[in-house]
């Protein structure tokens, strides 16, 4: 079968490499609320000179539902997918299964120079964009040299 | 290993990735879309996970039997950003699977809302199962 694989490209091959070490190695110690790799939503974390930028990649959400709150330093998302599959239905063959399904939950610690009562939330194409702006004095400022 | 990583692993070896050669030569990275495929009597339902990608940016195609989803994703970020931790690396997707010649290439239905695309592809009337009635001779 391998012969019909024309291969993909080389990262994702990585990807899919550092999952299955991860599945060996996953008893080992890490950060005490680090995640498995793969947990529903995957999160991007970027930062700019005054905001720190959250995307939780969410699709087929009701942003309604979704439940975005900061408590502690800790941003937490959280919220429920159901499941497509009309159960019941015994005609329906199943082939795959790969979309997450049920409830979750994912904690992100901000950094010390987050502000948390300046936080814009939104969610655009399944992606739940989240800004929270940083502490004016941590801002990054030159110093003159005298 | 669960059972999961086996059904995604089987889906991979039916994927083929596009043979043009100005794709190969700009390979960028891609990241494989989550599905879910269900068939019921009528068709096959194909439902993809394509978190921050609108309509324009969305192409589904078929191509020599095989049905290709190719998607590009856009997050509306701020200028001067850097990245510090990323899980999707790449702001691509791509997808294929081989159709059998049993399904209605011309009527496959399209509909992406809030992230996710749903293909409806029909099988052709003539390959629908029907029952035949067995008459007492």
């Amino acid at each position: 079968m391998s012969d019909l694989y024309f291969g993909s490209d080389l990262f994702s091959e990585f990807d899919r490499f550092q999952r299955r070490i991860d599945e060996l190695f996953g008893g080992f110690p890490s950060s005490i609320r680090a995640v498995r790799r793969g947990a529903f939503p995957q999160v991007n974390i970027g930062v700019t000179d005054d905001t720190i930028e959250i995307v939780a990649f969410a699709p087929g959400l009701n942003p309604a539902e979704l439940d975005v709150s900061i408590d502690m330093g800790l941003l937490t998302i959280s919220g429920e997918r159901k499941p497509l599959t009309p159960d019941g239905d015994s005609d329906q063959k199943v082939y795959a299964q790969e979309r997450f399904a049920g409830t979750f939950r994912r904690v992100i610690e901000l950094p010390q120079d987050a502000n948390p009562d300046k936080v814009q939330a939104r969610y655009v194409d399944g992606c739940l964009c989240v800004t929270v702006n940083k502490h004016e004095s941590s801002k990054p400022r030159s110093i003159t040299v005298q | 290993m669960s059972d999961t990583t086996e059904v995604i692993e089987r889906e991979q070896q039916t994927s083929v990735t596009p043979r043009t050669q100005e794709k190969s030569r700009d390979r960028r990275a891609t990241s494989v879309p989550a599905v879910d495929v269900f068939e019921d009597q009528t068709g096959i339902t194909v439902v993809a996970d394509l978190p921050g990608v609108s309509k324009d940016r969305l192409d589904v195609k078929v191509q020599d039997g095989n049905l290709v989803i190719e998607a590009e994703a856009s997050v509306p970020t701020p200028d001067g950003l850097r990245l510090q931790h990323a899980e999707i690396p790449a702001p691509s997707y791509f997808r294929a699977f081989t159709l059998s010649p049993d399904f209605d290439t011309a009527k496959i239905e399209a509909n992406l809302q809030g992230g996710v695309l749903k293909l409806r592809i029909p099988r052709s009337e003539k390959a629908r199962p029907r029952r035949i009635e067995v008459k007492l001779g």
